[in-house]
């Protein structure tokens, strides 16, 4: 057997051994796999390549970026990815489907109520399932709860970024309190696994409600609290306003979604271009803004913070009694077909295509993350600004590399 | 795709997803296409990819946004985009050599119970143009279903027509892998 075909396991002593020490290098020791590749390694007169991860504080998990400088200025980057792949997609077609929800969790981690939400509403859709619909608003309300707790993270990071300390604090502050109320819910704080396939895991409890009032008393008071504290700083406005301007061709043409494309002009919602579960009984506002900078994409987060909390008050006073779960076997065959699905999540679309083969396992699930299209727009965006605006412009795109990586 | 985007009868701005699918038998791409005009997406599904040498052509003229996603589906399933300037691996390290979400590329307690198979390289494109084949593709039985050339999904019986070329040894007793 040859060097090349030996199956290599995990405690082969070897393994690390000969693992070249070249793979940090900048420039990497294979020949140009692309056009771009070649394009992007020959450099020009003055020109330097710096690495920018896999474990820097300001690139949100693992992610590598290679940046081409020229003095203090980025010409171009690279953006290296897979650093948490994990294989997701190939993981779910070797489970059944209820599998994939807890396989579909630790996508986006930071708001695992939308990625687990995949296989559910794909299975639902090929099993043509009516979800009862005290479920179904159990559902917008943790989905709106997430929403609320990403965003307040986002702002904070966004602050982190740019060298400002105390706004991530308050960020998780607030986070804290919606993440031990939805533990309390689903007996998780991170990687809930409370979805299911015509339903939800539990029916609302005493605690939730009670942590759900606490938070809600106050929890308007506190983003205008939050909002005041960045608004009126005057370094990280002129840091943000003007700085890394998407306009609305070139927003569509990179295929963002979610508060970039936005804040660029383009009221795509999912809950309202293509309603799901209960938002079409729900009123709420989609809001835009069409300066398409990262101020804009930070103030569009606190825009739809308040349309969450307003969803929030209307689920609390519409929510009907009855079950939480449809009646299924519990070996759920799911007939054969093909569905799309998609929900809006803090990020933008996720979306999710499913193929079944009429067995309990998904034949294809990809998982359409928001994330990873979103990231994209870094490379449009950087070029031609400092290194440092380069963490302001990737931190507002807001990517999590769980999601980017599968 | 040109029309579809082009047309200000129809107008599908957003390419909202592309996914490359393996069907068993072909390869397909699939995309899925957001108009503001039109109240549901479109799919589009460019069907009957051959297995051995899957090409379709790039759409990141229209979508730049395409371009991460056909490097995606470049690297699990090896389909070929024409026309995307930067058609490498995005998630898998360079030198590796599978694609991992075709069919026939079984997971690694998947290998254990059918001596053989497993995590091996199955071909090397040297260059993303360059297809040469190193190893003969092959298919265990049992990996579960195909869609027949109608559409429709049949499961392959042990020993059935998804067979490779080569005959793989029945499974022995022992659970472990032989090396």
């Amino acid at each position: 057997m040859t060097d090349a075909t030996r199956i290599r396991s995990l405690d082969d002593p070897e393994l690390m051994v000969d693992t070249p020490a070249t793979i940090y290098d900048a420039i990497p020791p294979y020949p140009p796999r692309s056009e771009r590749e070649a394009e992007f390694y020959n450099l020009r007169d003055g020109e330097m390549l710096i690495n920018l991860g896999p474990q820097h504080p300001s690139t949100h998990g693992v992610l590598r970026v290679v940046l081409k400088i020229d003095g203090e200025r980025v010409v171009d980057l690279d953006p290296v990815l897979g650093y948490l792949h994990r294989g997701v997609e190939k993981i779910c077609e070797n489970g059944d489907w209820h599998h994939a929800i807890s396989n579909c969790d630790p996508l986006e981690y930071i708001a695992s109520m939308f990625s687990e939400a995949m296989p559910v509403l794909v299975a639902e859709k090929l099993l043509d399932l009516e979800v009862p619909k005290r479920a179904e608003y159990i559902r917008v309300l943790a989905w709106e709860l997430n929403r609320i707790s990403s965003h307040a993270l986002f702002i904070g990071w966004l602050a982190l970024d740019l060298g400002g300390l105390t706004p991530i604090l308050w960020g998780f502050a607030e986070r804290d309190e919606i993440v031990e109320m939805l533990a309390a819910l689903t007996g998780q704080r991170l990687l809930f696994n409370y979805l299911r396939i015509g339903g939800v895991n539990g029916d609302l409890n005493h605690e939730f409600m009670s942590r759900l009032g606490d938070w809600m008393s106050h929890a308007a008071k506190h983003i205008e609290d939050e909002m005041r504290l960045l608004n009126e700083s005057e370094i990280f406005v002129n840091r943000t306003r003007g700085l890394g301007v998407i306009d609305r061709e070139t927003a569509l043409r990179t295929t963002l979604t979610g508060p970039v494309i936005r804040a660029s002009g383009v009221p795509y919602d999912v809950r309202r271009a293509h309603p799901y579960s209960v938002y079409p009984e729900l009123d709420f506002d989609i809001p835009t803004r069409s300066e398409g900078d990262s101020f804009a994409r930070y103030m569009l987060h606190f825009d739809e913070i308040k349309q969450s909390i307003r969803i929030i008050d209307q689920v609390l006073h519409q929510i009907p009694d009855g079950p939480v779960m449809a009646k299924l076997p519990r070996l759920l065959r799911v007939p054969p077909g093909r569905a799309w699905v998609a929900i809006e999540s803090p990020r933008g679309q996720y979306g999710a295509y499913g193929i079944s083969d009429g067995s309990d396992q998904p034949f294809r699930l990809r998982i359409h993350d928001p994330s990873f299209f979103n990231l994209q727009a870094v490379g449009v965006l950087t070029p031609g600004n400092l290194i440092a605006d380069t963490m302001a412009i990737m931190s507002s795109l807001d990517p999590i590399m769980g999601g980017v990586d599968k | 795709m040109t029309l579809l985007h082009d047309d200000p009868a129809l107008r599908f701005e957003l390419l909202a997803d592309l996914a490359g699918v393996d069907t068993g038998t072909t390869m397909q791409v699939v995309y899925h296409l957001w108009s503001a005009l039109s109240p549901d997406w479109l799919r589009v599904i460019v069907d009957g990819l051959t297995r051995d040498d899957p090409r379709a052509p790039s759409v990141t003229f229209l979508w730049a946004g395409a371009e991460w996603a056909e490097r995606e589906a470049y690297d699990m399933f090896g389909i070929i985009f024409e026309g995307n300037r930067d058609l490498r691996r995005i998630y898998l390290p360079p030198d590796y050599q599978s694609f991992p979400l075709r069919k026939d590329f079984l997971l690694a307690d998947d290998s254990a119970r059918a001596p053989g198979m497993g995590v091996r390289p199955m071909e090397q494109p040297f260059f993303p143009g360059d297809t040469r084949r190193q190893a003969v593709l092959r298919s265990s039985p049992g990996t579960g279903a195909v869609l027949g050339p109608d559409g429709e999904f049949a499961t392959l019986a042990a020993g059935g027509t998804g067979r490779g070329p080569e005959q793989i040894p029945p499974e022995t007793g022992s659970g472990t892998v032989t090396p």
